[in-house]
């Protein structure tokens, strides 16, 4: 390792510890509002994540990339599911008990990472800080983000799980490849935010429908269903 | 040389007003307030869809390739082969939609705001999956793939009841992680590409570009990217075992948009599929994707096997006879071969049309008898002489009865199964074949013939529920018996793209 590389390693090393640390924060989490809280938080730490690629590569396309990260998933999807929530009937906010407990939660959640850069270390990509740094932790976002969405009953949860999932998309695509291409990647937000916006007009109806947003009650369709 | 450069940007010009016809229809359905003027634009907008897909498909025929937009946009006979069913099904669903939903309308299922919202969406998600085969970028490829997913939710919760929001969030939430994988599998792609050959950022996207570069990519990555896609794109596909969203929004989706996503929007996905199989054929050597194609076929083929055979609900159990379909084109596709793929591309066009007539029958059935049970529908001929008549001719089509279309295409894919040495997985097609035959007639039988369970008033649904029906019955009496010439050289092309590096020659 070159000397003069040594202060960007630990901006790499630190801002990918940030990033985790976030993200372990939706993970122990089981009110709805710490959770949304939480995902703002680690949505922040991407797009900080993100413009640090922007610097390191000079790429300024990655910078309106961070940009629309931190308006649309920092401020206008937590808002989108703000509202919902306050529209439902029912205070539906609190995961009171997810199929495993939070502690547990964690432990798999840290070996989920430890699974992250295992995996990382065995595919032959080119050396690169970048793509030491923040690629394990890419992969441990979209593991988490499974892990989180089966585990919770609640709908509004599985939301923020699948949006977990998103930002280690976005992660991924921007450490791999230094941004795939600027309109690909507003068409990529679109989908997310109209995908946000239309599960959050289904949870109102499912709220509307079922008295509560627990995904148990979506067991009808069956193929042994007696008619 | 002046002549053909104005024939290549006059069908150029056809891929844009394609692509606009339908956003047109979007934007006068409303503007427009009043049901029929909505219904009218539709159905026209659809029927110049279709001419114009013709017209566009007869292009790709004689030049082999038309490009738009300095490649961003590209057609082969691929791409054609999807185009074709979509324009086709688009218009017949748009008819019987005038029908079926003004039926729900009449009765006070929806009302005016949702009859507009329906036909807003239905033109939207039309346009959505045009996108899909004339996309040369596969990132905008899967941002249009998504659109269709999200366009499609919308659709399924027309109706406020349970089982079609619960429909709605699983495939919403089924289908959006597994296009995630598929993104991950496109981004390792692009990164290959990105290492081979250092070409600018934008285009390396592009699936013509990343072909001409596609031996120079990094084996391992290959491999890993193809599986990311294959289980992604897979799952919008509805290949087993990625695929216990699809019997629930196929069937609790309304009837004609039910056509839509099983007879054309499953093929989208599986030409994504197909698109990367090309690709990471010329990377590595064709027997990995191939391999993978082949298991994921036979074990969509089995579960489709077990679930019809159990099967209690008449719409589920078309879903799942879609699962059987899509199985056995990733089964043809993996197996290759001239005659393979071009057992495949009849395939693809064949499901097309005995999938949606099937849809549209038991759409029929469904309004006239109030149920889904099968337990509850007996004698549909004698209550509805023309739609049940159909009925029967749409189930034998579509379990592979000769003189129908899809006997044909599954001789062919199985002969080319046998061909390949694949004995063991051929022989397991063939045995869940005759399961699905056999279950699949019997419940058929059951429901056309007997005597219905309570008095009923006799008398099909109307000319615009049975209209449709006819046109895809005779086309499948047609293709059973006569592959067209024009259909016969584009499959030959489409065999040629996948078997010989994915250029046509």
């Amino acid at each position: 390792m070159i000397p003069t590389d040594a202060p960007q390693i630990d901006i790499l090393t630190i801002s990918s510890a940030v990033l985790m640390i976030a993200t372990f924060g939706v993970v122990v989490r089981r009110g709805f509002m710490d959770w949304l809280r939480a995902y703002r938080y680690q949505t922040m730490a991407l797009s900080g994540v993100t413009a640090i690629i922007a610097y390191m590569t000079g790429i300024w396309e990655i910078y309106i990339a961070a940009a629309l990260t931190l308006i649309i998933k920092a401020v206008v999807i937590p808002r989108v599911l703000l509202r919902v929530t306050s529209q439902l009937k029912f205070v539906a906010r609190y995961e009171l008990n997810p199929y495993i407990s939070v502690r547990l939660s964690a432990i798999i959640s840290a070996l989920l990472v430890a699974l992250a850069y295992f995996l990382t270390q065995q595919v032959p990509f080119r050396s690169d800080q970048i793509l030491r740094a923040y690629l394990p932790v890419s992969l441990s976002l979209l593991f988490i983000g499974m892990f989180t969405m089966v585990n919770r009953r609640v709908a509004l949860n599985q939301i923020v799980g699948l949006l977990i999932i998103e930002n280690g998309l976005f992660l991924f695509a921007t450490a791999l490849t230094h941004g795939v291409s600027l309109i690909i990647e507003i068409g990529v937000f679109i989908d997310i935010l109209v995908g946000v916006i239309i599960s959050a007009a289904l949870m109102t109806r499912i709220s509307h429908t079922f008295d509560n947003l627990n995904v148990d009650n979506l067991e009808h369709l069956r193929d042994d269903k007696e008619e | 040389m002046i002549q053909e450069l104005i024939a290549s940007t006059g069908f150029s010009i056809i891929i844009v007003t394609l692509l606009f016809t339908p956003l047109a229809a979007l934007v006068l359905t409303t503007l427009a307030g009043k049901k029929r003027s909505i219904e009218t634009i539709t159905a026209v907008s659809t029927f110049l869809i279709l001419i114009q897909g013709i017209i566009l498909v007869a292009a790709v025929i004689s030049e082999k390739t038309v490009t738009a937009f300095n490649g961003l946009f590209y057609v082969d006979a691929l791409g054609a082969v999807v185009l074709l069913p979509i324009t086709l099904v688009g218009f017949v669903a748009a008819l019987y939609s005038i029908n079926y939903i003004g039926r729900q309308y009449n009765n006070g299922f929806i009302d005016h705001k949702q009859l507009v919202r329906y036909y807003q969406k239905f033109n939207l998600f039309i346009f959505t999956m045009l996108l899909v085969p004339v996309s040369n970028n596969l990132g905008l490829m899967w941002v249009a793939m998504e659109a269709t997913t999200l366009v499609s939710v919308l659709l399924i919760m027309l109706y406020v009841k349970e089982d079609a929001i619960e429909a709605a969030w699983k495939y919403l939430i089924v289908a959006t992680v597994g296009l995630s994988f598929a993104f991950f599998g496109i981004t390792f792609f692009y990164y290959a590409n990105t290492n081979a050959a250092a070409s600018d950022l934008g285009e390396g996207l592009n699936w013509t570009i990343m072909l001409s570069n596609a031996e120079l990519f990094d084996p391992t990555i290959v491999k890993i990217a193809f599986i990311f896609i294959l289980v992604g794109y897979g799952t919008k596909a509805g290949l087993a075992p990625m695929h216990t969203w699809l019997p629930d929004a196929h069937s609790e989706a309304p009837t004609p948009v039910s056509a839509l996503l099983s007879g054309v929007l499953l093929n989208c996905a599986i030409y994504a599929i197909v698109r990367f199989h090309i690709i990471s054929s010329n990377a590595i050597g064709s027997l990995f994707s191939s391999q993978l194609l082949i298991i994921l076929g036979v074990v969509s083929i089995g579960i489709a096997a077990a679930s019809i055979y159990f099967q209690r609900d008449m719409k589920r159990m078309l879903a799942y006879s879609s699962v059987e379909h899509m199985g056995i084109v990733a089964f043809a596709i993996g197996t290759g071969g001239l005659i393979g793929i071009y057992g495949a591309v009849l395939h693809i066009i064949n499901h097309a049309i005995a999938k949606p007539l099937m849809f549209f029958a038991s759409g029929t059935v469904s309004q006239k008898f109030e149920t889904k049970a099968m337990l509850h529908i007996k004698g549909v001929i004698t209550v509805m002489p023309a739609t049940g008549a159909l009925f029967l001719l749409g189930g034998l089509a579509i379990v592979g009865m000769p003189p129908f279309n899809i006997f044909l295409s599954e001789f062919l894919i199985l002969s080319s199964g046998f061909n390949s040495g694949q004995f063991i997985a051929s022989s397991l097609v063939i045995l869940f074949l005759i399961v699905i035959f056999a279950s699949f007639t019997g419940h058929l039988v059951r429901m056309v013939f007997g005597t219905p369970r309570k008095a009923m008033k006799k008398g099909d649904l109307g000319n615009l529920a049975v209209i449709p029906m006819i046109i895809l019955v005779v086309l499948a009496l047609i293709l059973g018996v006569y592959v067209p010439e024009p259909l016969q050289i584009l499959a030959r092309d489409v065999s040629t793209i996948i078997n010989q590096g994915g250029l046509p020659k």
